[in-house]
Order: C-alpha cells, then sequence, then structure tokens
C-alpha cells in the first residue's frame, strides 16, 4: 500500500522542476493530485507524464481569483484536500544597489503572499490531519550575494508554519517548511544567473555533498512530510540541501 | 520491498523506547539490527519483541571498552554498517546552584563522549553512503528549568552534525540530528513526575505527546534513501512545541 493511499494533494507549479517531481511520487504512492501552473502546454505535458490521478488547472498563484478557481474545480472534484504543497516559486537575481520595486514586489508577490492565500483558501476544504508543505529555500538562512528579496521571501515561510501549527493544530493539521539546496531543475540555471561561473560550478561549492539535489530526492521528503509517517513534526523547516545551509 | 532492505543497522540503548521501537521498523524494511543496553534482561525482551534479524549485544555506550566490543561483535557477524542510531542517553533535572561534578559527567559523558565514540569507533567498519543518526533533544531549544546540563550536552551533537558532515562528505555518509520532543517512552515514565508531564502535554499544539512510533518513522527516513540529499541538520519531532 502506498504512504498517501487514498488522499487527494494540491501541488501548485506543479507542471515543472520540484512539483512535477513530487506530483509523480504522490500519485505512486496511492494520491489524487491537483497540479496549476500558468503554462497549458507544460501543464498537459505534466499531465501525460504523470499518466493518472491527476487533474491540471491552469492559473497563477499571485493571483487570489486564479486560486479561487484552482479551490472551485477541487471542491467540485473531491471535495477535500489532504494535503497542500504550496510550492510554485520565483527568483530573481538582484543585487540590492539594483534592486526596483517590481522586482521586489514580483517575488514577494508569489513566493510569500501567493503562498499565504494558496493555503488561506484551502482551509474550508482541508480535512482533519491534513498536511501543508511549503517551498521555502536554504537560501533563507545564507547570505547569498542578489538573493535578498528571494531568500527574505523563504523566510518568511518559516515564520508561518510556526503561526500555523499554533492556529491549526487542534485539527490535527501540520504545517513544515522543506528547504531545497541547489537543485536540478529549470529554476537553478535563473538562480546562479547573477555569477559568471557555470551553474554547477557556482552552486557546487556550495554544497558539501558536492552535487546538485534532484527532484526526486525533494520529492521523497515531501511525501515523508504529506504522510502519517510523520505524524509528530510540526512547525519545522526540513533542509533537502546536502548540507548546505549547515556547514 | 522494505526501505532498509539488506542493510546493517547498530542502534545504542535500543532495548527501550524510541530506539526499540526503530529497531523494530528497520527490521520490518529489511534490515539486520544490532541493539545495545546495560541491562541484559531488557535486552533479552527487547531481542524477542524484535522477533528474527537482530543481536542484542549488552554494553555501556558511555564506556570505551564496551563499544570495541560492540564493533567487534557487529565486525564478525556482518563485517560493515550502513546505519548508525547513536540514541543511547541520559538526563535528570538538575538547577543551577544544585549542580554537581557527578551530573555533569553522567550527561556529558554519555550524551556527548559516549556518541562521538560511538561514531569513531563505528567509522572502519562503515559503508560509504551510510547514514549516522543521533538523537538531541528539543530541550536544548526551549529553556526548561533545571535541564541545563542535558540541553547543552545535547546542542554539542548538532555541532558534531556541522563539522563531520564536512569531514564524511568524501564517503558520502550523512550526518544528521533527531531531535524529539516529549515522547511517551519508559524513560519518560521514570524521570517525569505527573505534573511535570502535564507541563510538557500542555506545551505540545495537539495537546498529546509523542509515541515513540511516531520517532521510528522519522529515524526511518534519516535511515533511508528517502533522505538522501538531507545532511548535517536537525530534525525536529516534537509536535511543534519548539516552533511556538
Ligand atoms: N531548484 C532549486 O535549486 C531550488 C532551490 C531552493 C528552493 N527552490 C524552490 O522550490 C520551488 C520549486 O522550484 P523548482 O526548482 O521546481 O522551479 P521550476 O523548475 O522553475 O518550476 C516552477 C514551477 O512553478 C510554476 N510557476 C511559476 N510561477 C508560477 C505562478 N505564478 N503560478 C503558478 N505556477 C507558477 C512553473 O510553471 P509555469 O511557468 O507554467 O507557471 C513551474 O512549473 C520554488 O518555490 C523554489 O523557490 C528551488
Ligand atoms: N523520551 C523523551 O521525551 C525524550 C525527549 C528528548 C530526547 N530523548 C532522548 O532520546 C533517547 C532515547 O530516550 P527514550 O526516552 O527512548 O529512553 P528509554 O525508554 O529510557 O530507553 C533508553 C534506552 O537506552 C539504554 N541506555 C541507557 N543508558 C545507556 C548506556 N549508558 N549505554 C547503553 N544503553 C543505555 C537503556 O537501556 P539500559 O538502561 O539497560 O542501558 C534503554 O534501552 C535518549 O538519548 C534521550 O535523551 C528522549
Amino acid at each position: 500500500m502506498g504512504a498517501l493511499e487514498g488522499k487527494v494533494a494540491v501541488i501548485t507549479g506543479g507542471n515543472g522542476g520540484i512539483g512535477l517531481a513530487t506530483a509523480r511520487r504522490f500519485v505512486k504512492e496511492g494520491a489524487y493530485v491537483f497540479i496549476t501552473g500558468r503554462r497549458q502546454a507544460e501543464l498537459d505535458k505534466a499531465v501525460s507524464l504523470i499518466g493518472k490521478n491527476v487533474t491540471a488547472v491552469r492559473g497563477d498563484v499571485s493571483k487570489l481569483e486564479d486560486l479561487d478557481h484552482l479551490y472551485d474545480v477541487v471542491r467540485k472534484e473531491k471535495g477535500r484536500v489532504d494535503v497542500v504543497f504550496a510550492n510554485a516559486g520565483l527568483v530573481d537575481p538582484v543585487l540590492l544597489t539594483d534592486s526596483t520595486p517590481d522586482t521586489y514586489d514580483k517575488q514577494f508577490n508569489l513566493n510569500a503572499r501567493g503562498v499565504y492565500f494558496t493555503v488561506q483558501k484551502a482551509l474550508p476544504l482541508l480535512a482533519d490531519n491534513a498536511s501543508i508543505i511549503l517551498s521555502g529555500s536554504a537560501a533563507w538562512q545564507m547570505g547569498i550575494p542578489a538573493l535578498g528579496a528571494y531568500s527574505a521571501t523563504k523566510a518568511a515561510l518559516v515564520s508561518f508554519v510556526r503561526t500555523w501549527t499554533a492556529e491549526l493544530a487542534s485539527r490535527g493539521i501540520r504545517a513544515n517548511v522543506i528547504s531545497p539546496g541547489p537543485t536540478e531543475t529549470p529554476m537553478v540555471h535563473v538562480g546562479a544567473k547573477a555569477s559568471d561561473e557555470g551553474t554547477s560550478d557556482y552552486f557546487k561549492k556550495m554544497i558539501p555533498m558536492g552535487r546538485l539535489g534532484t527532484a526526486d530526492e525533494l520529492a521523497s521528503a515531501a511525501v515523508f512530510l504529506a504522510s502519517d509517517e510523520s505524524s509528530f513534526i510540526t512547525g519545522i523547516d526540513l533542509p533537502v540541501d546536502g548540507g548546505t545551509a549547515s556547514r | 520491498m522494505g526501505k532498509l532492505e539488506g542493510k546493517v543497522a547498530v542502534i545504542t540503548g535500543g532495548s527501550s523506547g524510541m530506539a526499540l521501537a526503530s529497531a523494530k521498523r528497520f527490521v520490518e524494511e529489511g534490515a539486520y539490527v544490532f541493539i545495545t543496553g546495560r541491562r541484559q534482561e531488557a535486552l533479552d525482551e527487547a531481542v524477542e519483541l524484535i522477533g528474527r534479524n537482530v543481536t542484542g549485544v549488552r554494553g555501556d555506550a558511555a564506556n570505551l571498552d564496551d563499544l570495541d566490543r560492540l564493533f567487534e561483535t557487529v565486525k564478525r557477524e556482518k563485517g560493515k554498517i550502513d546505519i548508525l542510531f547513536a540514541s543511547a542517553g541520559t538526563g535528570e533535572a538538575v538547577p543551577l546552584g544544585k549542580i554537581t561534578e557527578q551530573h555533569f559527567d553522567a550527561a556529558f559523558g554519555l550524551n556527548v563522549r559516549g556518541t562521538l565514540f560511538t561514531v569513531q569507533k563505528a567509522l572502519p567498519l562503515f559503508n560509504d553512503g551510510g547514514s549516522i543518526i543521533m538523537t538531541g533533544s528539543n530541550a536544548s531549544a526551549k529553556g526548561f528549568a533545571g535541564w541545563g546540563v542535558y540541553a547543552a550536552s545535547k546542542l554539542a551533537l548538532r555541532s558534531f552534525a556541522r563539522t563531520w558532515l564536512n569531514e564524511l562528505k568524501g564517503r558520502n555518509i550523512r550526518v544528521n540530528v533527531l531531535v524529539p520532543g516529549a515522547i511517551a517512552t519508559p524513560m519518560q515514565e521514570e524521570v517525569l513526575s505527573k505534573e511535570a508531564k502535564e507541563m510538557f502535554e500542555s506545551m505540545i499544539p495537539r495537546g498529546k505527546m509523542g509515541q515513540p512510533e511516531e520517532v521510528a518513522t522519522v529515524a526511518l527516513f534519516l535511515a533511508s534513501d528517502d533522505s538522501s540529499f538531507v545532511n548535517g541538520g536537525e530534525l525536529f519531532v516534537d509536535g511543534g512545541m519548539s516552533a511556538i
């Protein structure tokens, strides 16, 4: 029997990278999965890759009406949610000196505000004992040039889950962050943009394990936090970073 | 197929509590497990409970000769180690002002010194790609009156993990600290009064202590390839007590 047999999961940013790898693992473990993303073509590809027990809902997590639409679809099709994986995020590497309100707002609107409302709007559908998982980043507790605003958006998530732990524990609902280190997805190449070195060289120096993580390694951590195997874990930040934040 | 098929695990303090629950789970997932403890009777009961694929080795994890004997047995029987769960630990409440040398040495002698030499003596037998798990305590992140020495000894493990992460990365051996909060184990029964238990329970968001089995699942995660990119970290299993 799978670790998520019969569970209903919502994964934002589920049409690529870590979100897609997680959606595949969740379905393998017995879950039904709703995925979102802005690009319809990538959503379609993701659905055929996942193969079964998946519904794609196109939408932008930074737009609250799109979130309403997402949960309308979930309510109609399944009526409840057991796992929310608020994973959609973006990085725009820019030094403090060059930052603009636009570079700042773009990252906060999706990574912090979008995540906050992804969870708030899920609440009416959330089953008792549900699991909320947010995609943070090891960067939140480091000092990486050009990732100032990005890292701060991710620090906010570590704070969110602490409050939500206090607010939601009486319903048995758990809330945790997964903080990836540099992971082999399209995003990691954007994150390295500020450096002249290639992506791998730039990040490898930071990672004690000497290699990037894979989306599948993040997915197995997400399965753990989504499942009852982590029933006494809530309010934490789980670094899945090859030691990057601990070195 | 189990998550630990064919793996060899050594679990100190494995005859009771959360480490015993972990030993049981590891065997269910396909591992062969060596457990230790000082009381032969408790070890025998644990071996019987686990039922198969387990060897009990009597010994004190604070005693280096006993550790040598443990790893000689492991070497003879299996020749290698994939997972080390250094869980044996001790603590009692003594407030500043009443702390004696004996109190300090008991906690640091087992929790820090014992854990260090458990890991060091295991290393020659370790397979590359293995996993080392040490048991901390969320007391290190709180300020429970009376638990200062215990809390400090457990936080030393967090520091070890950071250093060893870098020393062992060439062999791809991962090192993490599992950090329990209040867990309903025999140790708790022994050291905590009814009032103290209620006090701890009131600090847990869900209002109920953790069960040893809820720690065993986390030990399994850290022991298995599911956590292959989790390294040098601490994983709190405390129901959110230290988060709020
Ligand atoms: N990869 C890393 O090294 C790394 C490291 C630390 C943290 N993280 C975090 O992990 C999460 C996933 O990252 P990833 O590496 O998998 O990124 P990715 O490869 O860029 O994938 C991101 C996914 O999110 C979707 N998305 C982006 N903006 C969206 C929006 N406004 N609304 C809805 N969906 C949106 C994208 O699809 P569309 O473009 O179609 O919308 C895409 O499928 C992010 O939160 C990221 O910050 C990643
Ligand atoms: N229970 C909690 O709430 C809690 C919270 C935070 C951290 N912890 C930590 O979690 C670990 C396990 O605790 P537990 O509550 O499961 O304890 P437990 O039920 O008392 O079990 C402790 C086990 O360790 C063995 N042990 C004790 N001293 C030893 C020594 N010097 N050498 C070898 N084995 C020894 C005991 O057997 P013998 O007595 O026969 O040696 C027993 O098998 C400890 O490190 C503890 O500090 C517990």
